[in-house]
């Protein structure tokens, strides 16, 4: 009996904090910049931090389109519902700063999920890939795997997407310390919707596909489209990395069509982000001298991590990520707040 | 006997018996007092369904969504008069919101001198869509759809879809104002300024006068004097004026003026564009404009998409029964036709 009240006290005291379901009155809204299968894991993440934080809602809510006056309009309407705390994809990286200052000012924490707004901002941090970082890391790799020479495409996400100009500057500074081996002799963006990324990707393969040794990608949709397309052709001469786990990214990597892709961690990102929302309503502040990172548009970043994934340890990813995910979760809060 | 300004009893019987037994019936069956009523059933649905329809936050987001759409509505409805489109709507206002933007940021002139240009760009845009629909006589949906791809592509082009986010404090903190105890946007009373401006114009004056009868029938307009292919060039200027207002307006709420404020090409703004001035009782076949009613349009509109955004039906329904209210829309445009057709022929 007495073993059985030890154990029950000691799980009670481990886990504790955490089955606490409910118990809070933090409203998480995590709101993403439009619809886009990469964001699709943050409605799990929403559901679990309620579960194991005790908030009273984490709920997923996507604006219609990729149009940052509808998802001011959601993020307004969510807010007159009861949200008290919102994670948002920025739909602009100064545009989005306006409805944050207005949510701060109405004394609702506010964070950026995934992609960064620029400063001067009220939203408390930025948590996401390090972008710039990560494209960086798959475009060395592809140099590794074309042994350092050979003619690069980058395929890369929408205009109005914060994240795109960065990873289209560290792809090129990752080519630039190539030596002259590695050449980038088309860079398409604005793609990273099905449609005008099947258009694209397959009218530069037939026009240049004898021409290119090496494609990175640095956003969803195109890796799909770029890993479908080698994959539909057959051709294992040409070298691409891409990003994110999408069923024909890591089907073509296990194929060998693919070299690789570089993981980002949206789960986590959702997950954390709505239990450091609940820990700020709660009344911890962020340190002074919290180890932040910088990036071109914040200097309060915290990477929500990255790894690159080929034919080798595809099948393990998730642990992975899930591991770099513990590893934030149980440092941040003696890492970055004052409770 | 004399009372009350000079009208005798008699008098003022007569006008209290006008007002209350011939013009009030009139009123209430208009199209605007039906939409009035539906604009306080909704109110009255969604404050006793939803929660926080009510607070003084989604008030106050409410007041400046409805401004936007009030002129994103009265832009359209000019262009209605004359029996056209403006589909170029939303790539127009956009463009003129770039160029103020960059008036502002880049050029570094002050905000009223840049708001004067900013309208006067949006009056030109207009007067190209105006000129090339009545000198080539090809119908404004086509012109208008033509220029949406020139007028968007080019302010691509010269912008390089680059944002202009560096702009005067003072103009950007206009479209964060709360008054009336933080529960009205003040875009809401520059829209409501504009209502009453067009409501004058409409029917007070004799330009206003000219621009309804030469989209009512232009070949009778045509004989009675007046320049119709003038008029119509008149109609389009006003409405690259007034989506220059609502892009400025929507800049100021979002804090910079930036490339896909309207969606790809402006695509955005069409369906608030069509609802607010369909539903309002302006007639598609032109020669009819009814200000208040595409006011309260644009109000019942927002009001729907607010509350469907409360109610948690999900974003994408929003879409879909926008498009169904806009199709009921114009079904009451064509019934709406055929009684006054049919009216006509029994007087």
């Amino acid at each position: 009996m007495k073993i059985t009240i030890s154990i029950i006290t000691s799980i009670f005291l481990l886990f504790g904090h955490y089955v606490m379901a409910g118990s809070s009155s933090t409203k998480v809204a995590l709101v993403p910049g439009g619809p886009h299968p990469y964001f699709a894991a943050w409605e799990q993440a929403g559901k679990d931090a309620v579960k194991d934080f005790g908030l009273g809602k984490a709920d997923y809510k996507v604006p219609a389109e990729w149009d940052l006056s509808q998802q001011n309009e959601l993020i307004e309407s969510l807010v007159g519902k009861g949200y008290n705390a919102v994670l948002v994809f920025p739909g602009d990286a100064v545009g989005t700063n306006k409805i944050l200052g207005e949510l701060d000012d109405a004394g609702i924490p506010t964070a950026a999920l995934a992609g960064c707004v620029e400063q001067p901002t009220k939203a408390k941090f930025c948590f996401g890939t390090d972008t710039g970082h990560s494209a960086y890391l798959g475009t060395k790799q592809l140099i590794k795997a074309l042994n350092g020479k050979g003619k690069i495409a980058h395929f890369t996400g929408f205009l109005v997407d914060p994240n795109t100009t960065l990873r289209i500057k560290a792809v090129e500074k990752a080519v630039a310390e190539s030596g002259g081996g590695v050449e980038i002799i088309q860079v398409i963006a604005d793609i990273d919707a099905y449609e005008p990324a099947d258009e694209k990707i397959n009218a530069f393969m037939a026009a240049q596909g004898g021409e290119v040794d090496g494609i990175v990608t640095t956003a969803w949709v195109p890796a799909v489209v770029a890993a479908q397309a080698l994959t539909n052709m057959g051709d294992k001469r040409i070298k691409m990395v891409g990003i994110d786990h999408d069923e024909v990214v890591l089907k073509a990597i296990k194929d060998g069509y693919v070299h690789g892709t570089m993981l980002q961690n949206p789960y986590g990102q959702g997950y954390i982000g709505s239990y450091v929302m609940d820990k700020v309503r709660g009344g911890c502040s962020f340190k002074a001298n919290a180890p932040w990172k910088s990036t071109a548009q914040t200097n309060q970043f915290i990477d929500s991590g990255t790894v690159f994934v080929d034919i080798n340890d595809v099948d393990t990813y998730v642990q992975a990520m899930r591991g770099i995910s513990l590893e934030i979760l149980e440092t941040f809060e003696s890492t970055y707040l004052n409770c | 006997m004399k009372l009350l300004g000079g009208y005798s009893p008699q008098l003022l019987f007569y006008i209290l018996n006008d007002l209350m037994f011939k013009k009030l019936p009139n009123f209430a069956v208009t199209n605007q007092f039906g939409l009035f009523l539906l604009v306080i059933l909704f109110v009255l649905f969604f404050s006793f369904f939803t929660d926080g329809f009510s607070s003084r936050f989604n008030l106050f987001a409410l007041s400046r969504v409805v401004a936007i759409d009030i002129m994103i509505g009265l832009a359209m409805m000019v262009v209605i008069l004359t029996g056209g489109l403006n589909l170029s709507l939303g790539a127009l206002g956009v463009s003129a919101a770039m160029f103020g933007g960059w008036l502002m940021e880049v050029v570094g002139i002050p905000i009223i001198p840049a708001m004067l240009l900013t309208l006067a760009m949006g009056g030109f845009l207009g007067w190209i869509n105006g000129y090339v629909t009545v000198k080539t006589g090809v119908h404004s949906f086509i012109v208008t759809l033509a220029t949406m791809s020139i007028y968007f592509g080019m302010m691509t082009l010269f912008t390089e879809a680059e944002a202009f986010r560096k702009l005067p404090e003072t103009f950007t903190d206009f479209g964060s104002l709360k008054l009336f105890n933080k529960y009205v946007s003040p875009l809401l009373l520059v829209s409501i300024f504009f209502v009453f401006l067009l409501f004058y114009l409409f029917k007070f004056t004799d330009l206003g006068r000219k621009l309804i009868a030469a989209g009512a029938n232009p070949d009778a307009a045509e004989l009675s004097g007046i320049s119709v292919g003038q008029m119509f060039i008149y109609c389009h200027i006003l409405s690259g004026l007034l989506a220059a207002v609502a892009a400025l307006m929507l800049t100021s709420r979002i804090g910079a003026a930036i490339p896909s404020m309207a969606g790809n090409l402006g695509f955005d703004w069409l369906l608030p564009a069509f609802l607010a001035p369909v539903l309002g009782g302006t007639l598609l076949s032109g020669g009819k404009v009814t200000v208040f009613g595409t006011m309260l349009g644009a109000v019942l509109v927002t009001l729907i998409t607010n509350g469907l955004y409360l109610i948690e039906v999900g974003e994408f329904w929003i879409r879909f029964f926008l498009g169904i209210i806009l199709l009921l829309a114009v079904l009451l445009d064509k019934a709406r036709e055929f009684f006054a057709q049919k009216s006509n022929v029994l007087s």
